[in-house]
């Protein structure tokens, strides 16, 4: 079996037009064409830092703050999900839960597992991780739900001396988290599964 | 950002005739799969077949039946249903005698005027403008190529800006979004829908349906053909 890469072709990640000419720019939609993506795994890593940071203000700080004749009361996306649970509403709570908690943290888990297997050579099975980083596109933007909960509550809330929902500091960073994880997931080239595990310019089988 | 404006927009010279008849003669025989690179001999595909990669099972080729009809008809649908869902009020809330009726560009200005810019911009761009220009750009390119225009650089250029664009067209996330916080609202409030919410929801569907219409493989291949 032969890939576009042992033949010198390049796929154009936009059009799909395969070029002779590797790094020109493609000729029918003017991207540019690489046999792979150039630092592809180092962008993937910058961007997944700056995500895992933006992370930890995003659940450590209030996401929004009630304001009324009590008193403010801030709420982060943890104490927003057991409110949630308290007033019984436990769908509405495992959507929020599965989408600020489980599905975050498991993109951070699973890029960088797809981007360590890469680097380290590991031999695993190439369609498990392609599988994984299809799931991982597919499902990173719906972290987004929390963000527009909260937009529309400090917008539909506005009703000054009795009551008022502003957004906290931590709706910002967990935007800005999401954001940056899915330029994460974006930058990974998938064609690196196949390449044998092996980076460009290293022996195929370890060496020793 | 700079660069990345750069990038799309960098002029560059168009390709001579030769060099296009080179690519395409390529292109006719071979195709690789974008998730794993494998190269194959590009099938010849019946009306609304499909080609799988041997290797990894990615889908490499789509053929749907007329494309850009189609895609042209799901844009317009969606032009109409953008304009009511920001036209019309979207939801009002009642609450001890007191009532708020918002729109979603009210909601996004009422956001921004509240020193929440960030998340003004983020609301404005994933809700507003970007569903938007995907909706302007697919209809420029699914029109000029239904009506068989050649005018293949803007095209090219269009269908690429509309593909990038994808993912970041939060509309159906909103929509969720706004559910939960009905939810979380409704034991303080009475909120009524308006016409802008039943208008935004046929719109993620029509849209929806607009985004598997279009063929990319059939699309770029016309582009292809008129440059």
């Amino acid at each position: 079996m032969k890939t576009a890469k042992d033949a010198g072709l390049a796929r154009c990640s936009s059009c799909g037009t395969l070029t002779d000419r590797p790094g020109e720019r493609c000729p029918i939609c003017g991207a540019d064409t690489y046999v792979r993506r150039p630092h592809s795994l180092q962008r993937v890593w910058a961007f997944w830092i700056a995500g895992v940071l933006a992370y930890i203000p995003g659940n450590v700080l209030p996401i929004m703050v009630t304001q009324s004749v009590a008193g403010d009361s801030p709420s982060t996306i943890i104490s927003g999900v057991i409110a949630l649970i308290h007033h019984g509403s436990f769908e509405i709570a495992a959507v929020i839960f599965i989408a600020s908690i489980v599905v975050p943290v498991s993109k951070f888990i699973i890029i960088a597992w797809l981007a360590l297997s890469i680097q380290r050579g590991w031999s695993l099975s190439e369609h498990r991780r392609h599988l994984a980083h299809e799931l991982v596109e597919l499902i990173g933007r719906w972290s987004m739900i929390d963000v527009f909960v909260v937009a529309a509550l400090a917008a539909l809330i506005q009703v000054g001396a009795l009551m008022s929902i502003l957004p906290g500091a931590g709706v910002n960073a967990f935007a800005m988290s999401v954001i940056f994880t899915m330029l994460s997931a974006m930058s990974f080239d998938p064609r690196l599964i196949w390449d044998n595990g092996a980076l460009e310019g290293e022996p195929k089988n370890g060496g020793h | 950002m700079k660069e990345f404006w750069e990038r799309i927009f960098r002029r560059q010279r168009p390709p001579s005739p030769a060099r296009l008849r080179e690519i395409d003669r390529l292109n006719q025989s071979l195709i690789a799969c974008p998730s794993c690179d494998a190269l194959w001999e590009r099938p010849t595909l019946g009306p609304n077949e499909h080609a799988k990669c041997k290797r990894c099972h990615t889908t490499i080729l789509t053929n749907k039946e007329r494309s850009a009809e189609r895609t042209v008809a799901f844009m317009v649908a969606s032009l109409v249903l953008y304009a009511v869902s920001i036209s019309f009020p979207f939801m009002r809330m009642e609450r001890s005698g007191l009532s708020n009726e918002i729109s979603v560009i009210d909601a996004v200005g009422i956001l921004a005027s509240n020193s929440m810019i960030i998340l003004a911009m983020i609301c404005a761009g994933l809700i507003l403008l970007f569903p938007l220009l995907r909706i302007i750009l697919l209809l420029f390119v699914g029109l000029s190529l239904f009506r068989k225009q050649s005018t293949a650089r803007p095209h090219a250029l269009s269908f690429r800006l509309a593909q990038m664009l994808e993912p970041w067209t939060m509309a159906e996330i909103f929509m969720i979004g706004v559910i939960v916080s009905l939810v979380k609202v409704g034991k303080l409030a009475d909120i009524y829908l308006g016409p802008a919410f039943w208008g935004m929801a046929a719109l993620i569907v029509i849209m929806a349906f607009g985004a598997s219409a279009v063929c990319r493989d059939t699309i770029w291949h016309d582009i292809r053909r008129v440059s």
